[in-house]
């Protein structure tokens, strides 16, 4: 069942936009680093990272990656609720013979899918930047994949809250400013101490060793936030 | 016949307080178009998603097919479709692309998609988006969608609402013709008496929350009774003549107004007044309106409870269907 939910939730996607968003996120943060590094050439690539420009193209990338994970998730999940909210087609869905936690998880995984598809766009896109720029040394592939996957996990608590919100809520106004709110604040990451779930992705960045237990974090707060959404939907009443 | 499609039992929902649907029994046998009426406001589409299992009841119980909607809700819902108020659609996909999105998870074949739309009439719109449509179209496109599980039962709640006279008369043939053509059970709602009159078999009149009339709706106009008038040259000498022939009638403007007569009576006294040398002018029928009834029974549900109650006891019973009364 859950299948066929998500078959009909990539359908109602057809002409959204949504995959745009996909799309410009990633390619728009490697164009950015294409410009940032083919203007500043000499000074990055022949001085600055000298020794390793890709770990360089990887670490300058990365600094705008959590703002772009954390406004895609807002921007993600705000689009695929509006399908439903806009003509309030949930009365319509909901009355169909589906487990109300399965529409919930599909909404989940078509987000999912779609962080998943930005996070190897940005990979693809990366490599092609420093491709272009004749970086020496072979294209460090791992790294790229989790320049995205990485601080995705971490921010997924993130990803946990605006599901619960924007499937729950009739004024969509409140997520979405909580969301860029929250994207802005991350900008501040490196900065705030690391128990604060804002400053994950960043810590996931600068600290590679850490990587997978913040990623663990994220996870298992994101696990509770989606626990307690799903349960919500599931008993809410529909208007 | 005895068969209850629907039947809720002490179903309530409480908002804050107040009772939107106060221990409403419905009884719905299948093979019926049940118009369930009441004014806006009066708890017809919270009942509606209830029946759905869109929102939950505070207290009471709901069998459908005679399963408990909590215990069976996915099973229930398989076998019944619903348009809720205003329709729900995508407009940024296409008649066909919406439908589909609900084919998927009923996992019927493509086929019955055409079969819809060329119930309802949408086929040659069937590409157009439907954000594009117009209000009776849309509306369409929700029966449509409604159909397309082949239901056994099927939910129409305000399914005219917005629509011009035209869009009217279609939806209205359309309903009409599903008891016939597919063994169908169609509940629907409206505020709108005349409406339900021209489709429905039985009626459920629902007022504050509460089930004011169930019956069906030949003892709902029964109810509403005849008035025979007779206009003649001279009222007052008449009424002698009325009364030998052991007729009652009341005297208004010039008029004799007779209540509860059978043709046979009408025609004696028609002869009887002809032989008396009375010049008749007029004999005719006049209904009191079921919207005049609607009106008692629905206004002030708190003022005049016992009225209500009184025009409720005075319907014989109709078969198969229970009446409810407010206490």
């Amino acid at each position: 069942m859950i299948g066929k939910l998500l078959s009909t939730d990539l359908l109602k996607m057809r002409r959204t936009g949504i995959w745009w968003v996909v799309f410009i996120g990633p390619v728009g943060l490697a164009a950015m680093q294409a410009l940032n590094f083919g203007l500043r050439y000499d000074y990055l690539v022949q001085d600055r990272y000298a020794s390793d420009p890709w770990a360089g193209l990887i670490g300058e990338t990365g600094m705008f990656v959590p703002i772009a994970i954390y406004l895609a998730m807002t921007l993600l999940m705000a689009m695929i609720a509006n399908i439903e909210n806009r003509q309030n087609a949930w009365k319509q869905t909901l009355a169909l013979p589906v487990r109300r936690s399965q529409v919930f998880a599909s909404k989940f995984l078509a987000c999912l899918i779609q962080l998943l598809v930005a996070c190897v766009l940005l990979a693809a896109s990366v490599a092609i930047v420093g491709l272009v720029l004749k970086f020496e040394g072979p294209v460090p592939i791992i790294d790229l994949l989790t320049l995205g996957a990485y601080p995705m996990l971490a921010s997924l608590p993130m990803l946990g809250l605006m599901l619960w919100m924007t499937l729950t809520l009739r004024n969509q106004a409140i997520p979405i400013s909580l969301g860029i709110a929250a994207s802005l604040v991350s900008v501040f990451g490196a900065s705030m101490p690391e128990i604060v779930p804002l400053a994950w992705p960043a810590v996931v960045l600068a600290n590679g060793e850490a990587a997978l237990r913040y990623s663990g974090f994220g996870i298992a707060l994101f696990a509770v936030l989606y626990l307690l959404g799903s349960i919500h939907f599931s008993r809410k009443d529909v208007a | 016949m005895n068969e209850m499609m629907i039947e809720t039992r002490n179903l309530t929902k409480k908002y804050k307080g107040t009772r939107a649907v106060d221990a409403l029994n419905l009884a719905i046998p299948r093979g019926e178009i049940y118009g369930f009426l009441g004014p806006n406001g009066a708890g017809k589409t919270t009942t509606i998603r209830m029946l759905l299992g869109l929102i939950r009841p505070s207290s009471g119980v709901v069998q459908i097919f005679g399963q408990d909607l909590k215990r069976d809700r996915i099973k229930i819902l398989r076998r019944v479709g619903s348009l809720v108020e205003y329709p729900s659609y995508y407009g940024h996909l296409n008649a066909v692309e919406n439908l589909e999105t609900i084919r998927r998870i009923l996992n019927v074949p493509k086929t019955r998609i055409d079969e819809v739309l060329h119930t309802v009439g949408l086929t040659k719109d069937a590409k157009r988006h439907v954000k594009g449509y117009s209000l009776g179209m849309k509306q369409r496109l929700g029966i449509a969608a409604a159909l397309l599980g082949s239901p056994e039962l099927l939910i129409l709640d305000e399914p005219t609402n917005g629509l011009d006279p035209s869009g009217i008369l279609e939806i209205r043939e359309l309903i009409k013709k599903m008891p016939q053509e597919q063994g169908i059970t169609v509940l629907v709602s409206s505020h709108l008496l005349s409406e339900i009159e021209q489709m429905a078999s039985s009626v459920g009149i629902v007022n504050q929350g509460k089930m004011i009339f169930q019956d069906s709706i030949s003892n709902l106009q029964r109810k509403a009774g005849s008035e025979i008038h007779i206009a003649l040259s001279d009222a007052e000498a008449a009424m002698i003549t009325v009364r030998e022939q052991g007729c009652f009638a009341r005297l208004d403007q010039g008029k004799l107004i007779f209540k509860g007569i059978d043709d046979g009576q009408i025609a004696r006294l028609v002869s009887a007044l002809v032989d008396a040398r009375h010049s008749i002018y007029r004999v005719e029928e006049r209904r009191k309106s079921l919207e005049d009834l609607f009106l008692t029974m629905t206004s002030g549900a708190s003022g005049s409870a016992s009225e209500i109650a009184a025009i409720g006891s005075g319907a014989p019973r109709g078969a198969g269907l229970r009446k409810e009364v407010a206490q």
